[in-house]
């Protein structure tokens, strides 16, 4: 993985040292809290419903062990055991006091993480694809990019207060990981038939209050000129997004008013005025392109018969092998998803054992590597099929090797009511009853894919515009109740969801999704997913059997 | 009845006001009936307390088995803690306040919270 220098470390050293002397400023009273807040806001310090939030950046999702047992001591030692990890693949500690958080940003500081960028009106922790330099699908390592990326935007001081918050995501398979179609600007890398490389380049995607799924505004751009055209596109809405209004103020709204074609135009012609000046030297490309190159795979036949034993021999070993492996470019490796949605579990908690779990097992296992997915997970993306059953014995023995990625119980939920200061409802325990109901691995695999998302407020953190089924809680006269949405796409297909009817109240909300299951599995045709079905049939299916139960 | 909270600034922690100082349950929180002018002129000293606490609001409340709990679901969880770790936060500690509140059933948001509405 990349490598601080020198200069990054006396950067991080620098900021915390500033943060520090702002701390003891605002409790001595020095400054107020209307000066103090942005200040804490741009290390990622919110003031939550029980104590302070900490966000920690996790670029691209990518941990090493070091960084992993670092979060776990600060979860440990500041916190209460735990961390939450994002959709944004971040990790969030809920219970911070502000006289500690110097302290634990030292910490960071000292295995190169921060939580600068991770708020604010700012370029955001830039994301890619969980499976980077391990899946077999990707044209080029998104990682690169999202590093160059992330550079690039770090205090970035033309970019440091845009009309709103402003976020990346990169991936390079046609099989999107990333729901880059649902950024701002969303990057997809694609090989042209001579050979070149390029971006796909989408923008003004986007969720909360107005979800749009992004137009792509350049087919094909030359991958030397990322720099330059992504400035192009961050002057054009610095210079026009709506600062007057919130609610208006994200690109996609710009993007969205404007018309593709135009904005599109206002780039280009931006861009044309930049030239290539900010534009990556090959030299600094390779630097970093070498700091992810992997030389540490042996060559293996393509066939484990450790594996293929084990398989045979457990059976809770082969449905955790169906589910959650993923097939690995290099011949005899596997890519292995770590589930954070243990049935009953809080979507995205993990404690300080189990995290320190998942970096013995990068150790020991798989090259010292670790991932974060937007959906809550983590993945150790380079295991040899022969390790694949230690690997998940020793998740087995943590907790944490529940065999249902991509399925029902594999639920994307936000902080909700329980922690967050701006939600109207739970989100939490509604994932929670939903897994309860479908405990039965043998019935969530006869379901097959299906992604449910759920958000406590329309700012939309639990990604619910694009579940297959999406959650919104909302606040009625005091109320938890719960809007649905049916059809929605992270993926490469990706699409808003429609609503289904009236929302219900909090105990209704389980048994509804069952309900729409039940409809699914009635309805499906020829191994279609509840997506493809609910494509085929529409709304009216799952809409009558919900309400008519609800009379 | 209304009760007055806040976050304490050291390290966020939810707490209620008590003749004078801040405390951190509920059950010891000072309450004020609606129509006492007092509420809102303490409401004034707790927000002149700027290095001690921040976001100083009152709740509004509602009689639960025999004893006052706050009206919104958002002020309950806020004095008793997450629901998907109960052993998390105020309601660790049980007793028959925390179990009012955990009974408690509310239909308003807290009147005082709409200046604090905080954005992302």
């Amino acid at each position: 993985m990349y490598q601080y220098d020198t200069l990054d470390r006396q950067m991080l050293a620098d900021r915390s040292a500033e943060f520090r002397s702002q701390v003891a400023r605002r409790l001595s009273g020095e400054i107020t809290e209307d000066q103090f807040k942005s200040l804490r806001l741009m290390n990622g310090l919110y003031l939550q419903l029980h104590a302070y939030m900490l966000r920690v950046a996790i670029p691209y999702g990518s941990l090493n062990p070091t960084q992993l047992r670092k979060l776990a001591w600060i979860g440990r030692t500041y916190d209460k055991g735990y961390g939450h990890f994002t959709t944004r693949t971040n990790l969030q500690f809920h219970w911070i006091k502000l006289r500690d958080t110097p302290d634990i940003l030292d910490h960071l500081a000292s295995v190169d993480m921060h939580a600068i960028q991770t708020s604010g009106n700012c370029i955001r922790n830039v994301t890619a694809d969980p499976y980077a330099g391990a899946t077999a699908e990707e044209v080029d390592d998104p990682r690169v990019w999202a590093e160059a990326l992330r550079q690039w935007s770090t205090f970035h001081p033309e970019f440091s207060f845009l009309p709103r918050k402003f976020k990346f995501a990169v991936t390079a398979s046609p099989k999107d990981r990333t729901a880059a179609r649902v950024h701002d600007i969303g990057l997809v890398l694609k090989r042209a038939r001579d050979g070149a490389l390029g971006f796909e380049v989408i923008v003004g995607g986007g969720m909360g209050r107005t979800p749009y799924v992004g137009p792509t505004i350049r087919e094909f751009l030359p991958v030397n000129r990322l720099m330059s055209y992504v400035e192009a596109i961050l002057r054009v809405y610095n210079r026009h997004g709506r600062r007057d209004n919130l609610y208006k103020a994200r690109i996609k709204i710009l993007v969205a008013a404007l018309g593709k074609d135009e904005f599109a135009r206002q780039v280009e012609a931006e861009w044309a005025k930049i030239g290539d000046s900010v534009d990556l030297p090959d030299t600094e490309l390779a630097r970093i392109r070498g700091a992810f190159a992997r030389t540490g795979f042996e060559t293996l036949p393509p066939v484990s018969d450790a594996f293929e034993t084990a398989k045979a021999a457990t059976p809770a070993f082969a449905r955790f092998a169906r589910n959650n492996l993923k097939p690995h470019k290099k011949l005899g490796y596997t890519i292995v998803e770590i589930s954070l949605k243990g049935i009953g579990d809080t979507p995205g908690d993990a404690t300080s054992e189990q995290m320190e779990v998942v970096a013995d097992l990068a150790e020991r296992y798989g090259q010292g590597d670790i991932r974060v997915t937007h959906e809550q997970n983590l993945v150790l993306p380079h295991v040899k099929l022969d390790d694949a059953r230690a690997v998940w014995a020793a998740l087995a023995e943590a907790g944490i090797a529940t065999p249902n990625i991509n399925l029902v119980s594999d639920i994307i939920a936000c902080p909700g009511l329980d922690y967050c200061a701006l939600a109207n409802a739970r989100a939490i325990p509604i994932a929670q009853h939903i897994a309860e109901k479908f405990r039965d691995q043998d019935r969530a695999e006869r379901i097959g894919e299906l992604k449910i998302k759920i958000s406590g407020c329309i700012n939309a953190c639990g990604h619910h515009h694009v579940g297959h089924i999406g959650i919104l809680g909302v606040d009625k006269k005091g109320e938890e109740f719960y809007q649905l949405t049916l059809g929605g796409s992270g993926a490469e297909d990706a699409s808003v969801g429609a609503m289904l009817g009236p929302a219900l109240p909090y105990d209704r909300v389980a048994d509804a999704v069952d309900t729409l299951v039940e409809v699914y599995l009635r309805e499906r045709q020829d191994g279609e997913r509840f997506l493809d079905t609910f494509r085929r049939t529409g709304v009216a299916p799952f809409k009558e059997a919900v309400y008519a139960e609800a009379h | 009845m209304k009760a007055l909270t806040a976050n304490r600034l050291t390290d966020g922690e939810v707490v209620f006001w008590k003749a004078g100082h801040w405390v951190e349950r509920f059950a010891n929180a000072q309450l004020w009936t609606d129509d006492d002018p007092a509420a809102i002129e303490t409401e004034g000293q707790g927000k002149a307390q700027a290095t001690v606490v921040i976001d100083v609001y009152l709740i509004d409340l509602v009689e639960s088995e025999g004893l006052w709990a706050p009206l919104s679901y958002r002020e309950r969880i806020r004095a008793l803690g997450p629901t998907n770790h109960p052993h998390h936060g105020k309601q660790a500690e049980g007793g028959a306040v925390i179990e009012a509140l955990q009974h408690a059933h509310g239909a308003a948001r807290s009147t005082g919270r709409v200046n604090l509405i905080k954005r992302k």
